[in-house]
């Protein structure tokens, strides 16, 4: 038979162990914020500094933390670089935007001004990324998978135009499209040749125009 | 020291004749010295491309490959960002002497293949020397002086290679389209093609040759 107070020992028990938990799950949580303020405060200064990165101090000042914080969650800067990347690739590759009824000239419309917004606002972090990827295969995978990502979504955009060529001539327009609208291109268009926003995406509309083969008729 | 030279009947300027020999021998020094600058710069571009991944190798490292020393090395350049200038204008001489505009009067197809093949070998040889300034360009004035010195001969090129077809055009098309052939030929698009995809170089002429096709317009009939 329990006694009262066994009773009363096992809820105090329990308390205290769900006490603990709470204060582990509070700690944890904390720590996963500390380690998400890292990773942006990063993000932030390899767009202001780019193509240099940060230091860890500098890092630490702007997460508002130690850079032993930094230490505790990343080994290495490295390390912080690979976990930056890939949190800041769900935000550079948005999904593809709406295929618009199949017109082709509304799809390209699409399409340039999706991309344009893309690189007007990453480009400062993709060349810190392009810069510093060094001889670090974990970077150049990310950067192979983004652009092949841009070029996933090329191919979804073009589909009814890209169909219509033998695999091959297929895969060719893709690479050409990808150059035509990548990043450095779009910076070029404004910081070299000095067109405006507006004509830069002139310039792409009018080269992915005369890329595509032909629209197929509907049927 | 003046040496009095007389050799037999004829009398000889001792004054010239030791000018003569002293400014033979300070041409044969600066001579001797622009070569070792050059096989300096060589060296770096050497190192640049088997690791192109490295912005900028030590001068220790330069040194060796150029089989001297490294106060050799800082003896013709301050630093190394200026031995880094200087590669960068040795290439643009040499891209510019490598690649003169051919067969500029040929037909379409003649002209585009023509201007790929020279664009691709330029791409080539300079992709890791135009990394390296991109990366350096933002802090340093006269690498981004030699960076737009080169887009602007590259879209020379293409205005003298493809004339023809861009006369038609109304200018703001035509300034369109050279814009996207100078984007779609720039050295980051070659390397893509070889790193990344793996193309040949042909292979990779071959998708260039194909895009500037269908960029161009159709070519007026010849006048």
């Amino acid at each position: 038979m329990v006694s009262g107070q066994d009773r009363q020992h096992r809820g105090d028990d329990s308390m205290a162990r769900a006490g603990r938990a709470a204060k582990i799950d509070g700690r944890h949580l904390r720590s996963l914020r500390t380690r998400q303020r890292i990773i942006e405060a990063y993000l932030e200064l390899a767009a202001e500094m780019s193509p240099r990165i940060p230091t860890a101090a500098q890092i630490a000042d702007r997460a508002g933390c130690s850079a032993r914080s930094v230490f505790e969650r990343f080994p290495d800067i490295h390390s912080l670089q690979v976990a930056a990347v890939d949190h800041a690739v769900t935000l550079i590759i948005p999904p593809p935007p709406r295929r618009e009824g199949d017109d082709r000239q509304a799809r390209i419309h699409a399409q340039v001004e999706s991309r344009s917004r893309s690189c007007q606002i990453w480009l400062p972090l993709w060349r810190s990324l392009i810069a510093n990827q060094g001889e670090s295969a974990e970077l150049r995978q990310r950067v192979t998978r983004l652009r092949q990502g841009i070029i996933d979504r090329l191919s979804t955009m073009y589909e009814p135009e890209l169909s219509t060529v033998p695999e091959a001539e297929r895969l060719r327009l893709l690479i050409i499209l990808e150059a035509l609208t990548d990043s450095e291109s779009w910076a070029r268009m404004q910081e070299f040749f000095g067109l405006s926003s507006d004509e830069a995406r002139a310039t792409w509309r009018q080269a992915i125009d005369r890329l595509l083969p032909p629209t197929p008729a509907t049927p | 020291m003046v040496l009095a030279i007389g050799i037999g009947d004829f009398s000889i300027d001792p004054v010239s004749l030791t000018e003569g020999s002293k400014s033979a021998r300070i041409d044969g020094r600066r001579l001797r010295s622009e070569r070792t600058k050059q096989l300096i710069i060589e060296a770096y571009l050497s190192l640049l491309r088997e690791r192109p991944v490295v912005p900028m190798p030590t001068a220790a490292q330069i040194a060796e490959r150029a089989g001297y020393s490294v106060r050799s090395v800082f003896e013709r350049f301050p630093d190394l960002s200026k031995l880094r200038l200087a590669a960068a204008d040795y290439a643009l001489a040499q891209a510019a002497a490598l690649a003169p505009p051919r067969n500029v009067e040929g037909n379409r197809l003649t002209r585009i293949k023509s201007q790929v093949e020279t664009r691709a070998g330029t791409c080539e040889r300079g992709v890791a020397l135009w990394r390296v300034l991109l990366f350096s360009v933002a802090e340093d004035e006269q690498l981004r002086s030699r960076v737009e010195l080169s887009r602007k001969r590259t879209i020379e090129r293409l205005e003298i290679m493809y004339r023809p077809e861009l006369s038609t055009l109304p200018e703001t098309e035509r300034t369109y389209t050279l814009i996207a052939l100078e984007a779609i030929t720039d050295h980051e698009s070659w390397a893509r093609m070889r790193e990344q995809h793996g193309l040949s170089f042909e292979a990779a002429c071959g998708v260039w040759i194909d895009a500037i096709d269908r960029l161009l317009p159709p070519t007026p009939p010849p006048a």
